[in-house]
């Protein structure tokens, strides 16, 4: 069981989406993250462990290589498009309840600004790590996050910004949520976001990196 | 007012030079980059429309205390690293540059189908063809200055070098409406959305530079590192 686990994680954290997929090279023609996992189902191996062990683990890896600046943003997303082919198979024991996410993360790039690479980066290594994300896209008001809030309680935000001119949007987003919501935990980020502007703003985490997110969600509910 | 067209062909945008831009040696990106870069780029002329000009002004005046360049009536914040660097400026060069909205509406849509890592190269693919259009254009414009005797220095934009992007609304106030198809939203973005837009100085006693980028601190700017001669 052990071996199967080590190969999807290994699958995640190389990319190796499928059978079909010609890379990474050295794996040509050997199964990937999607055939493993079915594998792992059909062995009657826990979906949660496939989730934690396998797809989690890879997932993480590739977090803290990018942090490090052992891979980029192709890889992350050859990595995560391999976890989301795997994570097809585990959506029915989500479903039924045999699975649980840890918990759910709304996120959105604020208003006025339509970059969506870096938030896409951040969904993806958060949905990895086993966690629901709810994507609301780019040029997202305030409006929207309180109403997905309401709909998903419990759950945390994150708002990303690219331009320095819509980092000034967040300040107003975090103060509308608070105002409805002021325990709900908000993560920022973006190119032009630092730790200075955080504390102005009075958002909870800033992390100049998907993985910082991660770890700080994760504490959240240890 | 100067207006180029440019085809892609003519700007000889490399593999080695997007494969840099997304983070990797020149020719040691790993297996499948090189062959999507190569898709990419053999048929990315089919999703470029280029085209770009700009705007020659010697009305102008710097008030450096307070880090202002005034051209005409308009005056721009520019911050403390791009005055110190067009302050001896005899005339302001101010520039837009678009790649059109196809390529950025292409990667768009693959990202939308789950094609991530396609969509990424072509949305790289896409600000290093805008970029080498403004290179062109910049060195067409440093070859006529180099004639009468001029200089010329690095190009900055609004949203770089501590410059804050809301200036750019003051920098189209220059164009013409429409000028080469590019718009600029409330929040100074422009669209398409790979355009770039800002101002040149032009002088006897200015410089182009090599690195300007150790003249600021800003670790996460996109040009970082990135040689800007031609």
């Amino acid at each position: 069981m052990e071996g199967l686990l080590e190969k999807i994680a290994y699958c995640v954290e190389f990319g190796k989406i499928n059978k079909n997929a010609p890379y990474p090279p050295d794996m040509k023609d050997q199964d990937g993250a999607d055939e493993l996992t079915k594998q792992a189902i059909d062995q009657g191996i826990n979906a949660d462990e496939i989730l934690k062990k396998g797809l989690v683990t890879g997932m993480e890896k590739v977090g803290i290589k990018f942090r490090e600046n052992k891979v980029f943003v192709p890889q992350v997303l050859m990595s995560a498009k391999a976890m989301s082919t795997a994570m097809e198979h585990l959506k029915p024991f989500f479903q039924s309840g045999d699975v649980k996410r840890k918990g759910t993360f709304i996120i959105g790039t604020v208003a006025g600004d339509l970059h969506d690479i870096g938030k896409n980066l951040v969904a993806m290594m958060i949905e990895g790590n086993g966690w629901e994300v709810i994507d609301l896209g780019t040029d997202v008001k305030s409006e929207k996050f309180i109403e997905t809030l309401r709909s998903y309680t419990g759950s945390y935000i994150g708002l990303s910004a690219l331009l320095t001119t819509t980092m000034v949007n967040m300040e107003k987003i975090v103060k509308d949520i608070k105002s409805e919501k002021p325990d709900i935990k908000i993560l920022i980020g973006g190119a032009p976001v630092n730790e200075e502007f955080r504390e102005k703003i009075g958002a909870d985490f800033y992390s100049p990196d998907p993985q910082g997110a991660v770890e700080y969600l994760n504490k959240l509910i240890a | 007012m100067r207006h180029y067209k440019i085809e892609l062909d003519n700007l000889n945008i490399t593999k080695s030079q997007i494969e840099k831009a997304m983070g990797f040696e020149s020719g040691n990106s790993p297996d499948p980059f090189p062959d999507l870069i190569d898709e990419v780029l053999d048929i990315a002329n089919t999703y470029c429309s280029i085209e770009g000009g700009y705007v020659l002004r010697d009305d102008i005046n710097f008030d450096l205390n307070n880090h202002k360049l005034l051209v005409g009536i308009i005056d721009f914040y520019a911050k403390k690293i791009v005055i110190n660097q067009i302050k001896k400026s005899e005339k302001i060069a101010l520039f837009l540059c678009t790649a059109g909205p196809e390529i950025g509406e292409w990667s768009k849509k693959l990202m939308s189908e789950g094609e991530t890592f396609k969509g990424y190269i072509i949305d790289v693919a896409g600000s290093e063809i805008v970029e080498s259009a403004m290179d062109r254009i910049q060195n067409t414009l440093e070859e006529e200055m180099n004639d009468r005797g001029l200089n010329i220095t690095n190009r900055y934009s609004p949203g770089y070098c501590g410059w804050n992007v809301s200036e750019q609304q003051k920098l189209f106030t220059f164009f013409p409406d429409d000028f080469c198809g590019v718009k600029l939203s409330d929040t100074s973005l422009m669209y398409p959305i790979k355009s770039v837009s800002g101002i040149i100085g032009i002088g006897k006693e200015v410089k182009r530079k090599n690195y300007p980028c150790k003249l600021c601190d800003d670790k996460n700017c996109i040009y970082r590192g990135r040689r800007f001669t031609g």
